[in-house]
C-alpha cells in the first residue's frame, strides 16, 4: 500500500473544531471567565476546556486521522472509530461544561456529570489513541516526525488521565487521599501534558513535515531535529512523570517542573533553529498563505518562550501566566491550525471532488479553490488582535482584551467563510468547477472514503 | 561479503545492499529479460522465478516480486548477489545512459504519451507531472505502455488518484491497448528533477 485514503471524518472534526473556537471567542468577547473571573474560576475553567478539548484537540485528532497515515505510508487502522470518538469527545466536553456549572451552582447536582464526563472523553481519546497508535505499530518505518506524534499522543493519555481524575474528585465520585493531593497540586502538570505535550510537541512533529512539503525544503531527519526530540521527551517525562510523583510524595514539584522546562528551552531552541533552516533552505520561493501565516505562528511560540524567560526571574510568571497560556494557546497552536486549516481543507476538497477525474477531464489547482489575497486580511487581523490581547492581559486590561477577543472572533469568522466558500467550490472558475463526474463536496464528511 | 536488505514501504519490493558499488551513477530499471540481456547481474536475477523488476543504483539492487514470499525468493537472490559480485563480473556489459527510455520504446509513441501525462496535475502544486519530473519513464512497445512514476512524497493521498489519473491520460493516446503504472520511490523526488519550466514557475533557481 503507497497511497493512503482520505480520512472520511476528519471534516467534521474540523467543523465541530472551528465552532468551539468560535463559542471560545464569543465567551472571551463577553467577558465570560479570565480575566473577568478568577484563573481557577469554573467559568474560566469552562472556557479553557473549550479551547483545549472543543478546539484545539478536535482540530489535532481530525489532523491526525488523516495525516498519521500519511507520515508512516500506511493506511489508517481504522475509519470507522472516528466517529464514535468524535461523538464520545463533544459529549464528555459537554458533561464537562455542566459539572464546572454545577461547581459553580448554576446547575444542580443531580447528574453525576464529572463521572460522565470521565468516563467520555477518556473513551473518546482513547479509541483515537488505539486508532492512530495501531496504525504506527503497522507501519514497516517510523520517520522522525511521526515519533513527535507517538510521544504527544502519549502525552495525551496522560493529560486526560489527570483530567479524569481530576473530574473525578471534584465531582465526589472518588475521596482516596492521593488522588486528591494530585488533584489539589496537579494543575501545572495538567497543563504542561497537554499543552505542552500533547498539543505543543505533535504540532511540532507535524510542522516538520508539513513546512517541508509545502515549502519544497529538504526533510530534516539529521541531529538537531534528533535532540529536539530527545530532550523534549525528556522534558516531558521530567514534567509530567516527575510532577506526579513529587505531588504524590507531598512535594512541592515547582523544583521538577522548572527542570523540566530548562531542557524543553533547549528543545525549543533546536526546533527554532531547525525551523529557520526549513524556510532558508526552500527552494520555492513564492510561498503560500499557510506557509507565511505559519511563520506568524511560530513567531508567537518564539515570543511565548521569550516571555517566560523574561518573567521567571522577576518572580512575574505565576502573576501573567494567563497572558502566556493565551499567547501559546492562541497565538501560537491556533495560529498554526487555522493556517494549516487553510491549505488542509483545500487540499483534501480537491482530492475528493477532482481526483477522481484526473486524467479523464481538465482539472483546477488546489490553488484555484481559495482566494489567498482576500483571506490574507483575516489573517493579519487574527494575529494582531492575539498579540494586542496579550499585551492587554499583561496590563490587566480587562475591556481591551474584550475588544481584542472581539477582533478574534471576527477574524476566525472570516476564516471559517473562506473554508466554507472552498468546501462549496465558490472560487473555482464555472467552466471548470464541475466536470463531468464531479460531485459537489459535502460541507462537514468527505465523499470518498 | 555482507548483504543487507532494507524494507520498502512498497511490501512488494526490497531493496539488497551488497556494500560496494553497483552503478557509477544514475539508476537502471529493467522491467524484462529481454532489458536485463545488458546486465549479467539482472539476466541472473531474472532466471529467478518470481522477479518482476530489477532497479540498479548507485549501492543498491532493488528487487519487485511478481508472486511468491520474500521468504522464499530471499536466499535465491542474495545467492546471486553474491556470486556476481566475487566472481567480478562487470554490472553492465556496456555503459548504457541510466534512467534511459527501455530498448524497444518507440520514442514517437513515448512522446505522446508524456504529452498527455501534462494533463494530470500535481494537486498540491498545481503543475503538470512531466515537468515536475514525477514522471521517471515511459516505455511503450507495440500497444502496451508502462509509465514509471513517483509522488513528491510517499504516502501521499493523492497517490492513487496521480496513478490512475496517468493512466487514465496514457490510455487516451491512439494506439496504446494496456497501460501499466507502475510508482517507485528509487529514487526519492527532489525539486532538482523538474523541468527549466517548472523550475522558473517556482522559483527555483
Amino acid at each position: 500500500m503507497v497511497g493512503v485514503s482520505l480520512s472520511r471524518w476528519t471534516m467534521s472534526y474540523f467543523a465541530a473544531a472551528l465552532v468551539a473556537l468560535l463559542v471560545a471567542e464569543f465567551l472571551m468577547t463577553i467577558g465570560y471567565g479570565f480575566p473577568a473571573a478568577a484563573q481557577a474560576a469554573p467559568e474560566t475553567l469552562i472556557l479553557v476546556h473549550i479551547v483545549a478539548i472543543g478546539w484545539l484537540s478536535l482540530l489535532m485528532c481530525g489532523a491526525l486521522l488523516q495525516f498519521v497515515p500519511v507520515l508512516v505510508v500506511q493506511p489508517l487502522h481504522s475509519d470507522r472509530l472516528a466517529l464514535p470518538a468524535l461523538g464520545s469527545l463533544i459529549a464528555g466536553l459537554a458533561a464537562l461544561i455542566i459539572g464546572f456549572l454545577q461547581l459553580a451552582g448554576h446547575v444542580d447536582r443531580d447528574i453525576p456529570a464529572f463521572a460522565l464526563a470521565g468516563v467520555l472523553l477518556g473513551s473518546g481519546f482513547a479509541l483515537v489513541v488505539w486508532n492512530l497508535g495501531r496504525t504506527v505499530v503497522a507501519a514497516q518505518t517510523i520517520p522522525l516526525a511521526s515519533r513527535f506524534v507517538v510521544a504527544g499522543l502519549a502525552c495525551m493519555a496522560a493529560t486526560a488521565g489527570l483530567g479524569i481524575i481530576f473530574a473525578l474528585v471534584f465531582g465526589g465520585t472518588v475521596t482516596y487521599r492521593p488522588l486528591a493531593v494530585l488533584t489539589g497540586a496537579g494543575l501545572p502538570v495538567h497543563v504542561v501534558a497537554g499543552l505542552g505535550g500533547w498539543l505543543s510537541f505533535t504540532a511540532m512533529g507535524v510542522s516538520y513535515r508539513l513546512l517541508a512539503m509545502f515549502m519544497l525544503a529538504p526533510e530534516l531527519e539529521g541531529r538537531t531535529t534528533k535532540g529536539c526530540l530527545y530532550l523534549g521527551v525528556a522534558a516531558l517525562v521530567l514534567a509530567i512523570g516527575g510532577g506526579v510523583l513529587t505531588i504524590l510524595f507531598d512535594q512541592d514539584p515547582e523544583f521538577v517542573l522548572l527542570a523540566a522546562a530548562a531542557v524543553g528551552l533547549m528543545a525549543l531552541m533546536l526546533y527554532g533553529g531547525d525551523v529557520l533552516h526549513l524556510y532558508r533552505a526552500r527552494k520555492r520561493r513564492h510561498i503560500e498563505l499557510n506557509s507565511r501565516m505559519a511563520a506568524l505562528a511560530l513567531a508567537s511560540l518564539a515570543a511565548s518562550v521569550a516571555l517566560i524567560i523574561v518573567l521567571l526571574p522577576l518572580g512575574r510568571l505565576t502573576d501573567h501566566i494567563g497572558a502566556v497560556v493565551f499567547l501559546i494557546a492562541f497565538g501560537w497552536l491556533s495560529g498554526l491550525g487555522l493556517a494549516q486549516l487553510y491549505k488542509i481543507v483545500a487540499f483534501l476538497t480537491w482530492l475528493e471532488c477532482y481526483g477522481p477525474v484526473l486524467g479523464k477531464a481538465p482539472t483546477p489547482r488546489v490553488q484555484d479553490l481559495v482566494t489567498e489575497a482576500r483571506a490574507l486580511k483575516w489573517f493579519v487581523l487574527y494575529f494582531l488582535a492575539v498579540w494586542t490581547g496579550t499585551i492587554a492581559l499583561l496590563a490587566s486590561a480587562a475591556l481591551v482584551f474584550q475588544i481584542t477577543a472581539a477582533a478574534m472572533l471576527i477574524a476566525s469568522g472570516g476564516i471559517v467563510a473562506e473554508l466554507v466558500r472552498t468546501r462549496r467550490l465558490a472560487d473555482v472558475k464555472a467552466v471548470s468547477r464541475l466536470p463531468l463526474g464531479v460531485q459537489r463536496p459535502r460541507l462537514l464528511l468527505s465523499y470518498h472514503a | 561479503m555482507f548483504i543487507q536488505t532494507e524494507a520498502m514501504p512498497d511490501a512488494a519490493r526490497l531493496k539488497f545492499l551488497p556494500g560496494r558499488e553497483v552503478l557509477a551513477d544514475g539508476t537502471l530499471t529493467l522491467h524484462d529479460k529481454a532489458q536485463a540481456a545488458q546486465s549479467p547481474l539482472a539476466e541472473r536475477l531474472f532466471a529467478i522465478p518470481g522477479v518482476a523488476a530489477v532497479s540498479l543504483g548507485k549501492d543498491f539492487i532493488t528487487i519487485t516480486r511478481a508472486g511468491g514470499d520474500w521468504q522464499r525468493l530471499k536466499p535465491a537472490i542474495l545467492g546471486v548477489i553474491m556470486e556476481h559480485f566475487m566472481s567480478g563480473a562487470p554490472v553492465l556489459r556496456k555503459e548504457v545512459p541510466a534512467s534511459s527510455i527501455a530498448p524497444g520504446t518507440d520514442p514517437e509513441v513515448a512522446g505522446h504519451i508524456k504529452d498527455a501525462l501534462r494533463q494530470v496535475i500535481d494537486p498540491e502544486l498545481g503543475y503538470n507531472i512531466v515537468d515536475l519530473g514525477l514522471v521517471y519513464d515511459v516505455v511503450a512497445s507495440g500497444g502496451t505502455v508502462r509509465v514509471i512514476m513517483t509522488t513528491t512524497t510517499p504516502g501521499c493521498p493523492a497517490t492513487n488518484y496521480l496513478k490512475s489519473g496517468a493512466g487514465e491520460a496514457a490510455s487516451g493516446v491512439p494506439g496504446v491497448e494496456l497501460v501499466d503504472v507502475q510508482l517507485t520511490y528509487e529514487p526519492r523526488w527532489s525539486p532538482e528533477m523538474m523541468s527549466a519550466d517548472a523550475k522558473a514557475h517556482f522559483g527555483i533557481g
